[in-house]
């Protein structure tokens, strides 16, 4: 028992110090800020635009979709491969080698990097976004605590699942050295299947479906559903049993391609 | 003269040091493509639940993003000098530029040529082209060479917006961050409509940062739509002429950035 505390203790130890480390950006992340807050204005005008030209009943109110678009923005270094480039550095540099000597495990130290990294953008990024949105749109926030708890675990979950990704397609780089390719690739198809770009809500029907069967949509549209109100009762637990199945599944994979690449490593010099 | 085939030189040489890693080039050149059609296939799913904006269908709206999409495109690929600026500051590279006997503006504007930025453009010019197929715009020779100046106009005011940041970096050492709200932001409002957007909005990208001069005036001209909007058609038809004017003044802002120039490196 004491040494899982002790474990626990030092993966935490991790976590802060990858947090304090987001710190030292603080000029880039007033930019960042600003950035969000642009093209959450543009976003918006364009679906205002959308929604007064149409009469027909809609599955999203454009209240509903404002409040979508600042959480998407407020959560948008969330998302898998913002951070993560460093494990492919590390594999390139041959630092890994160094990495592997210490009694850490590996996957479980990116980990916990990534999620440093995540909490410090929800916090300094996210919440000040979220803020600011306030004063300039309406937007809504829900009345129930069991809403408010559903949605702060499924979006935990959410920052989970994006930690492990990130791992899964860094680690890529044992392969690949540049990952610059695979990681475009993936981001834009990441990007689109979380719902970030247009609501799957929004979309039709048979790519919606698709959408249902990839994991993406529990970066995006799942957390953000529960907080619409969007989904109810057990539907609120499936998408959370479907949110920890996938977090569990590129967990494992990630461990799967890392000891694939672990016993092909060779390290140039020394 | 001497200038020109000197570029030209650089360029070859820049394609030739960048197809060196042939197989990281055709996957970037292939993320790159995909991406932006994703980028494009969001647009139409849009439209495919609303049928219009504010008038515009789906292929004018085609239209403006193939447009914007091309002079972004190409402004990244021959301005990348100017947007990859910041590391010459940071090494202190630029040192080396000083004592040359060219321009500082010529050898920085020489001195990288992005290839791979291929991807986007034709894809982007693919955008345009089915777009056009589905619109009946009455093209004559005019039009063709309004069309050009405009995609050349619209290069230019990015490649102004790159000079601007990278002037910044004599004074920040690092590149501005906010300028991506107009290089990246400018390429995603100006894949809609200007009228959909608040008047101070419309104005700032109309008169300070001249981005609907480079794109939204000249679709409305192409696509006879300016009728419809109660614009002085000459002032539509001169607009393009901002986006050269814009980089005359960053080039402008660039020689007196250079004065402020402190050396950070040996």
């Amino acid at each position: 028992m004491k040494s899982l505390y002790l474990t626990f203790h030092v993966y935490l130890a991790f976590a802060r110090k990858s947090f304090q480390k987001q710190m030292q950006y603080r000029v880039a992340n007033l930019a960042g800020l600003t950035t969000n807050f642009f093209f959450l204005l543009v976003q918006v005008f364009v679906y205002i635009a959308f929604y007064k030209a149409s009469t027909e009943p809609q599955p999203l109110s454009i209240d509903d979709i404002i409040t979508y678009f600042v959480l998407c923005q407020a959560s948008l270094m969330l998302m898998p491969l913002w951070g993560g480039r460093e494990i492919a550095d590390t594999i390139k540099n041959g630092s890994v080698a160094l990495q592997l000597t210490k009694p850490v495990d590996f996957q479980t130290y990116w980990f916990v990097d990534e999620c440093g990294r995540a909490y410090y953008y929800l916090f300094m990024r996210g919440l000040p976004t979220f803020l600011i949105s306030n004063l300039f749109f309406t937007v809504t926030i829900p009345q129930q605590p069991s809403v408010l708890l559903a949605f702060a675990v499924s979006m935990v979950l959410a920052i989970f699942m994006s930690a492990a990704i990130t791992i899964t397609i860094f680690s890529t780089a044992f392969w690949t050295l540049d990952t610059t390719g695979i990681s475009g690739i993936a981001a834009s198809v990441i990007t689109f299947f979380s719902g970030m770009l247009v609501p799957i809500a929004l979309w039709p029907e048979w790519l919606a479906h698709i959408a249902g069967w990839l994991p993406f949509g529990g970066l995006i549209d799942i957390p953000f559903s529960i907080y619409l109100g969007k989904l109810a009762g057990i539907e609120i637990w499936i998408a959370i049993g479907k949110q920890t199945a996938w977090c569990l599944f590129f967990m494992g994979f990630g461990r799967v391609l890392l000891s694939r690449g672990f016993s092909r490593l060779v390290i140039q010099g020394g | 003269m001497h200038h020109l085939s000197l570029y030209l030189h650089f360029v070859k040489l820049r394609i030739r040091s960048q197809m060196e890693y042939r197989l990281s080039f055709i996957v970037e050149l292939f993320a790159q493509a995909s991406i932006s059609v994703i980028d494009f296939f969001m647009i139409a799913l849009l439209f495919n639940r609303f049928k219009q904006l504010a008038g515009w269908s789906l292929w004018e709206v085609g239209f403006l993003y193939g447009m914007i999409g091309i002079c972004f495109a190409v402004a990244e690929m021959i301005g990348r000098g100017f947007d990859a600026f910041e590391k010459n500051i940071v090494r202190g590279d630029f040192d080396t530029i000083l004592i040359r006997p060219l321009g500082t503006f010529y050898q920085v504007f020489a001195n990288e040529f992005l290839l791979r930025r291929l991807g986007r453009i034709a894809q982007a010019l693919v955008v345009l082209l089915i777009a056009n197929s589905q619109l009946s715009v009455q093209w004559s020779l005019t039009k063709v060479g309004y069309l050009l100046i405009s995609l050349m106009s619209g290069t230019c005011f990015f490649i102004g917006l790159f000079v601007i940041a990278a002037t910044s970096c004599f004074w920040t050492v690092q590149s501005i961050e906010v300028i991506n709200i107009f290089t990246h932001g400018g390429v995603f409002m100006g894949s809609y409509p200007f009228s959909i957007y608040r008047w101070w909005f419309r104005h700032f990208f109309t008169f300070i940062v001249p981005l609907a001069c480079v794109n939204y005036f000249p679709a409305l001209f192409l696509l006879g739509k300016i009728e419809s909007l109660g614009v002085s058609p000459i002032g539509v038809q001169l607009a393009p002429f901002a986006g050269f004017l814009f980089l005359g003044i960053t080039m402008l802002f660039w020689r007196w950035g250079v004065l402020h120039y402190q050396s950070t490196g040996h």
